[in-house]
C-alpha cells in the first residue's frame, strides 16, 4: 500500500543516498519499510570517536506529521539517552517539524552525544558525572565506546559469518 | 531592403511553474511542480500556498499539518501560520507569482 508516509520515507531513502550525510547511515527493512535501522558513528575529535551505535526508528502512519520513535539499540552512557535506549531530544518530542527526514534526525542525535543537555537528565547519573566530575564522565563513555565494539562482534550477521 | 511578413496562422504554446523559491515542498519532499502524495495531477489540483511569513507548501501538506497540531506553526520559521492573500491583477512579479 502507497500511503504519504511511505511515499515519504522513499524520498528520504533517496536522500541519504543521493546526499550521504556524514557519520550516520539508515536503511529500511526489507519486509517493512516503516521501520528502519540506523547507525550512528561518534563524532570525530570528541569522546565519542570510534563509537559504533545502532537504532531502530518506527514510523507511523502520520509521518512526517508526527516524529517517529528513535531508540538506541546499542548501550550508551549519556545524559540525555534513558536505559532502554529512548532518547530525551525536543525536535523528537515537542519541537518536531514535518520538514525535519530521516538525514535531519540522525545528524542532530549525532551532534547531541558531544553536545548533551544536562537540565533535561534522562540519565541522571550521567548528568552528574558531566556536571560534577567531567573527567570520570570522559573515562565512561569512553568504556561504552569500546564497548560499542565488543557490541558490533555479537551481531547476527557476524556470528554466521564466523560459523561460515 | 525589406519585407513585409504576413502572418497566416500561429500557434501559441505556454508553460507555467509554481515559483516558489524552492524546488520540492518541504513536507512531502515532492517538486512543487508535481503533485503532494495525495494529488492525482499536477497544476490546479495540487496548488501551492504561502504563509505570511513567506513559506510555501503544497495546500494539502500544510493543511495535514495543521489539523494535526494545536498551534498552528509555520514547520520552517516556527512563526504562527497565516494563509497569504493571493495577489489580484498578476502585473506584479514577486514572489507570489503563481504560474498561468
Amino acid at each position: 500500500m502507497s500511503t504519504a508516509a511511505r511515499k515519504r520515507l522513499i524520498r528520504d531513502f533517496k536522500r541519504l543516498q543521493q546526499d550521504p550525510p556524514e557519520g550516520v547511515n539508515a536503511s529500511p527493512q526489507a519486509e517493512n519499510i516503516m521501520t528502519w535501522n540506523a547507525i550512528i558513528f561518534g563524532p570525530d575529535e570528541t569522546i565519542w570517536d570510534g563509537g559504533v551505535f545502532k537504532l531502530s526508528m518506527e514510523f507511523s502512519e502520520d509521518y512526517p506529521n508526527k516524529a517517529p520513535v528513535v531508540k538506541f539499540r546499542t548501550q550508551l552512557f549519556h545524559p540525555n539517552i534513558y536505559a532502554d535506549g529512548a532518547i530525551c531530544l525536543d525536535i523528537l518530542q515537542n519541537q518536531w517539524s514535518p520538514i525535519y527526514d530521516v538525514s535531519a534526525i540522525l545528524t542532530s542525535i549525532q551532534s547531541l552525544l558531544s553536545d548533551p543537555n544536562p537540565n533535561s537528565p534522562a540519565n541522571s547519573e550521567a548528568a552528574r558525572l558531566y556536571n560534577e566530575d567531567r573527567k570520570e564522565y570522559n573515562r565512561r563513555v569512553k568504556a561504552m565506546v569500546e564497548a560499542s565494539w565488543a557490541d558490533d562482534g555479537e551481531d547476527e550477521d557476524a556470528e554466521e559469518e564466523e560459523e561460515a | 531592403m525589406t519585407f513585409e511578413v504576413r502572418i497566416k496562422k500561429w500557434h501559441a504554446v505556454a508553460s507555467w511553474t509554481w515559483n516558489a523559491g524552492d524546488d520540492v515542498c518541504g513536507i512531502c519532499r515532492m517538486p512543487f511542480d508535481g503533485c503532494p502524495p495525495d494529488g492525482k495531477y499536477p497544476g490546479d489540483d495540487s496548488p501551492v500556498v504561502w504563509g505570511i511569513c513567506t513559506h510555501a507548501f503544497h495546500l494539502q501538506c500544510i493543511n495535514r499539518w495543521l489539523q494535526s497540531q494545536t498551534e498552528q506553526k509555520c514547520p520552517f520559521c516556527r512563526r504562527q501560520w497565516e494563509f497569504k492573500q493571493a495577489v489580484v491583477g498578476g502585473e506584479d512579479e514577486s514572489e507570489d507569482g503563481a504560474g498561468t
